[in-house]
């Protein structure tokens, strides 16, 4: 029989055993709770490592990332099945981790490049953030193992400063891919669709598609990962990698490598704008859309330079424009030529630099087309004629201050005389021979002259200005002035007679036979007999200044008469004053001259006359005496 | 009449003289010439060979040719007035009432209206002409050509206008000396039917009988009609 005692007792007993089996069992559930906590004793070590196919790898699981994550209110044991903690290691069996009990909806790896690879390969189960922050994330990821240089520089392109992560082009999470060489644009145009378009036209494009290995594609110029603002990354050598190579262009044609290398001797290739070269290969061929040379949508094509140019070059294109050359060009004539008929084109040299534009070769750019009428169609018999002229000589002889082809003409802005506002138009002319640097001592004194205030006032003057009397092209020197006529003063002569003795310029102006009075004057005489002493027009009128004799400034003004004369009739010099000078013997301002003349003339052919009919007769009558006296 | 019938017509002096007036006068005709067509072919042959300071050789050779004959043209003048076959030289040439109608006798002669041609004396109206037109020439050429020669002397004496005119007299008046010369002169000793082909009287200094016969018969005969006289003197005193 049970004392309440012991009743008592049996009953605390039972409820203390219930209870405690309840909190067992209630433990039991904390046990599994902590059962994490129990992995973290260890886990939360750092330095916990352990050996791994001879690599030692680290076994620490920060907790508090841990429980963050997406997989932080799990167990341990919920993947890590079968573990057995107080077993080293865990998992003798090597029971694979299969996330796909659980995630058994995920989009398969079959056809990504990371088939053969685990989930935590990239989804690290320890740290497990949500899907979104992984997508944001996946570059950093995938550079967890992409390790090398090349993939690793993509943080430094363009496209991850724009947040364009891997996924932009090898597609993302499970569908990761290697983008195959052929579908490169098409990744690229994705994004780039016009840039796709236009490199889908380009010669490029269609070596591609015949299949040539050796074509480029997108990343073949603009390489792949470590893409960067396109001017940073096309420079000339992503070109001339190729267009290097003589095996892919032989040949020295247009087209060739060899052609293509001239560019590094080039002004565009040595002079450095922004720490680049001046002009690259894309700043004049274009660059999706470069076509082949012969391509009339091609930027370098004849027709389409000047724009091209003229993209940096806008000053010298506009005056081209307005030139001879531009205006023939712009009209379709195809003789006319473009920036590189000229300039030429790979080699293209500073003018200051080069060989071929120094003064003494720049006429041979010119000759070029304009020799042998080749197509000036016979308006122009001269230009070959500077060859020989005191400029190019001069320039030969090492003087680099005489004129060249565009001293006179202008450059890009060179028209024909025609034009008003060309350097070598009749009224210009002066200007050009005297600007800075050359003639501007004859070019004070023949402002003012009488044959320039005629040209410069007069509609159709017959004014000569300095190639009127010097000739243009083949303008020869002072000191050879006269040399086919034997004398400077005799080629002096000649060179205003050409003016001065003909009718019809004398009549158009009113001038007077000036040229026919002092040929037969004694200056005259004895310059046409050679003299090299006597006056000739310019020892009297100076030779750029000349002057009217109203003009007080004139060297046969009244004023200055006595000094121009008196150099060479000193003492005498008075007396030319009131002396006309230009006079002929039938000049009727001196009377007494046209007697004596008159008178003269006349006894000669009296006296004369008389002679010549007495001896006549005289001869015939002592011939008749003479035969008579012989018959008898 | 020497017996050889060589008559004496310049003395070497003479000669000399017509010798200097011939080669300046010639030399002077070419230089002077030459200056006023210098375009001519021959004009310019010389310079071609001359060469370079052709005009200047011609100018002084022109200059030199004047001195000689105006040297000579002074000599000649001391010579007519200090020489007695000077002075009869001047008389002979003078001109005097016979040779106006010698001159018309000539004429008629020549036309054909006279058979006898006029008795002419040591110098016909026809040289008597040209010795004074030489002496006119001279003085004018001369005068004109020191004129130009010196002309930054003579320019502000005569003015600009003034060498106008010795320049033209200078021109005309030698056209007319030297047509003088080819047309009366060069016809009288050359092409003259009496003398053709040449009076060599100028180097030889003698006249041939039959050239006196027919120029000078007056002269000859008052030579013949000397020497007789001498003759008759000589032979009367050797009598």
């Amino acid at each position: 029989m049970m004392t309440a005692r012991r009743k008592f007792v049996l009953i605390a007993a039972t409820i203390t055993f219930l209870i405690t089996i309840v909190v067992l069992v209630s433990n039991t559930k904390f046990l599994r709770a902590t059962g994490t906590d129990d992995c973290f004793a260890c886990h939360e070590d750092k330095s916990l490592t352990a050996d791994r196919n001879g690599k030692k790898i680290s076994l620490y699981i920060d907790p508090a990332l841990y429980k963050k994550s997406t997989h932080g209110d799990m167990d341990c044991k919920d993947c890590h099945e079968g573990y057995k903690p107080e077993e080293m290691p865990h998992n003798p069996n090597k029971k694979k981790i299969d996330c796909k009990s659980c995630h058994d909806n995920v989009k398969p790896l079959e056809n990504s490049v990371h088939k053969n690879k685990e989930c935590y390969s990239c989804h690290n189960p320890h740290t497990q953030k949500p899907i979104k922050e992984l997508k944001a994330n996946n570059t950093s990821l995938c550079l967890d193992c992409h390790k090398n240089k090349n993939v690793k520089d993509f943080t430094t392109s363009i496209h991850y400063k724009k947040n364009i992560g891997c996924d932009g082009c090898h597609k993302g999470g499970h569908e990761v891919q290697k983008i195959n060489k052929g579908d490169i644009q098409n990744v690229c145009g994705k994004c780039h669709g016009s840039n796709q378009k236009d490199f889908n036209n380009s010669i490029h494009h269609t070596v591609l598609s015949k299949g040539n290995q050796n074509a480029p594609n997108c990343v073949s110029c603009h390489g792949s990962h470590k893409i960067n603002n396109s001017k940073m990354t096309i420079e000339s050598e992503a070109c001339l990698k190729c267009h290097l190579d003589e095996k892919l262009f032989p040949g020295d044609e247009k087209g060739s490598a060899k052609f293509v290398a001239h560019y590094k001797t080039s002004i565009h290739s040595s002079i450095q704008k922004d720490g680049k070269p001046a002009a690259g290969c894309v700043d004049c061929h274009g660059d999706h859309t470069i076509e082949k040379l012969t391509d009339p949508k091609e930027s370098t094509v004849k027709a389409r330079m000047i724009n091209t140019c003229g993209k940096c070059h806008a000053d010298e294109v506009s005056k081209f424009n307005n030139s001879n050359h531009g205006k023939a060009f712009n009209s379709g004539n195809k003789e006319a030529p473009s920036c590189f008929d000229c300039h030429g084109e790979h080699d293209i040299k500073s003018v200051l630099q080069s060989d071929e534009f120094s003064k003494i070769n720049q006429a041979d750019i010119c000759l070029k087309c304009h020799s042998n009428n080749k197509v000036t169609q016979g308006k122009d018999n001269h230009t070959e004629d500077y060859k020989s002229s005191f400029h190019y000589l001069a320039l030969k002889d090492g003087n680099t201050a005489a004129a060249t082809c565009s001293n006179c003409h202008g450059a890009h802005d060179m028209k024909s005389a025609g034009d008003p506002t060309s350097n070598i138009n009749k009224k210009n002319v002066d200007k050009t021979c005297g600007q800075s640097g050359c003639h501007t001592k004859e070019l004070s004194e023949y402002t003012g002259s009488v044959h320039e205030v005629s040209l410069m006032t007069k509609e159709n003057s017959d004014a000569p200005n300095c190639v009127g009397c010097h000739g243009n092209h083949q303008i020869k020197s002072t000191d050879s002035l006269g040399n086919a006529e034997g004398s400077r003063q005799r080629g002096i002569i000649k060179l205003c007679s050409s003016c001065h003795a003909s009718v019809k310029i004398i009549n158009n102006n009113n001038l007077k036979n000036v040229a026919g009075t002092y040929l037969e004057s004694f200056h005259g005489l004895a310059v046409r007999g050679g003299s090299t002493q006597a006056a000739d027009c310019g020892s009297c009128h100076g030779n750029h200044n000349i002057r009217t004799s109203s003009d007080t400034l004139s060297s046969i003004n009244k004023r200055n008469l006595g000094k121009t004369c008196g150099k060479c009739h000193p003492g005498a010099s008075e007396v030319f004053i009131n002396s006309r000078i230009h006079t002929l013997i039938t000049d009727e301002d001196n009377p007494m001259l046209l007697w004596i003349s008159r008178i003269y003339i006349l006894l000669i052919i009296a006296t004369i006359g008389g002679m010549t009919l007495h001896n006549i007769l005289d001869y015939r009558r002592k011939m008749k005496d003479k035969k008579a006296g012989k018959e008898s | 009449m020497t017996s050889e019938g060589k008559y004496l017509r310049m003395t070497k002096n003479e000669r000399i003289q017509h010798f200097l007036l011939l080669s300046s006068f010639i030399t002077l005709v070419i230089t002077g010439f030459a200056l006023k067509f210098p375009e001519a072919f021959w004009v310019k042959w010389s310079i071609f060979i001359i060469g370079k300071n052709a005009f200047e050789v011609r100018g002084v050779v022109h200059r030199i040719a004047a001195v000689v004959m105006v040297a000579g043209s002074i000599y000649h003048l001391i010579y007519v007035i200090f020489t007695k076959r000077g002075r009869k030289l001047v008389k002979d040439l003078w001109f005097y009432r016979t040779d106006i109608t010698d001159l018309r006798d000539s004429l008629m002669y020549i036309i054909g209206k006279r058979n006898e041609r006029p008795y002419f004396d040591r110098f016909s109206y026809i040289e008597k002409a040209e010795y004074w037109a030489v002496v006119w020439g001279t003085v004018v050429m001369g005068g004109t050509g020191m004129m130009l020669w010196f002309e930054n002397y003579f320019l502000p004496i005569i003015n600009v206008s003034g060498m106008n005119i010795a320049t033209a007299v200078h021109w005309y008046e030698a056209i007319l000396a030297s047509l003088a010369i080819l047309v009366w002169h060069f016809y009288f000793i050359f092409l003259n039917p009496d003398v053709s082909p040449m009076n060599k009287a100028w180097y030889t200094g003698f006249l041939t009988r039959h050239q006196m016969e027919h120029e000078h018969p007056r002269e000859l005969a008052k030579i013949e009609e000397e020497m007789l006289e001498r003759t008759t003197e000589s032979s009367e005193k050797t009598e």
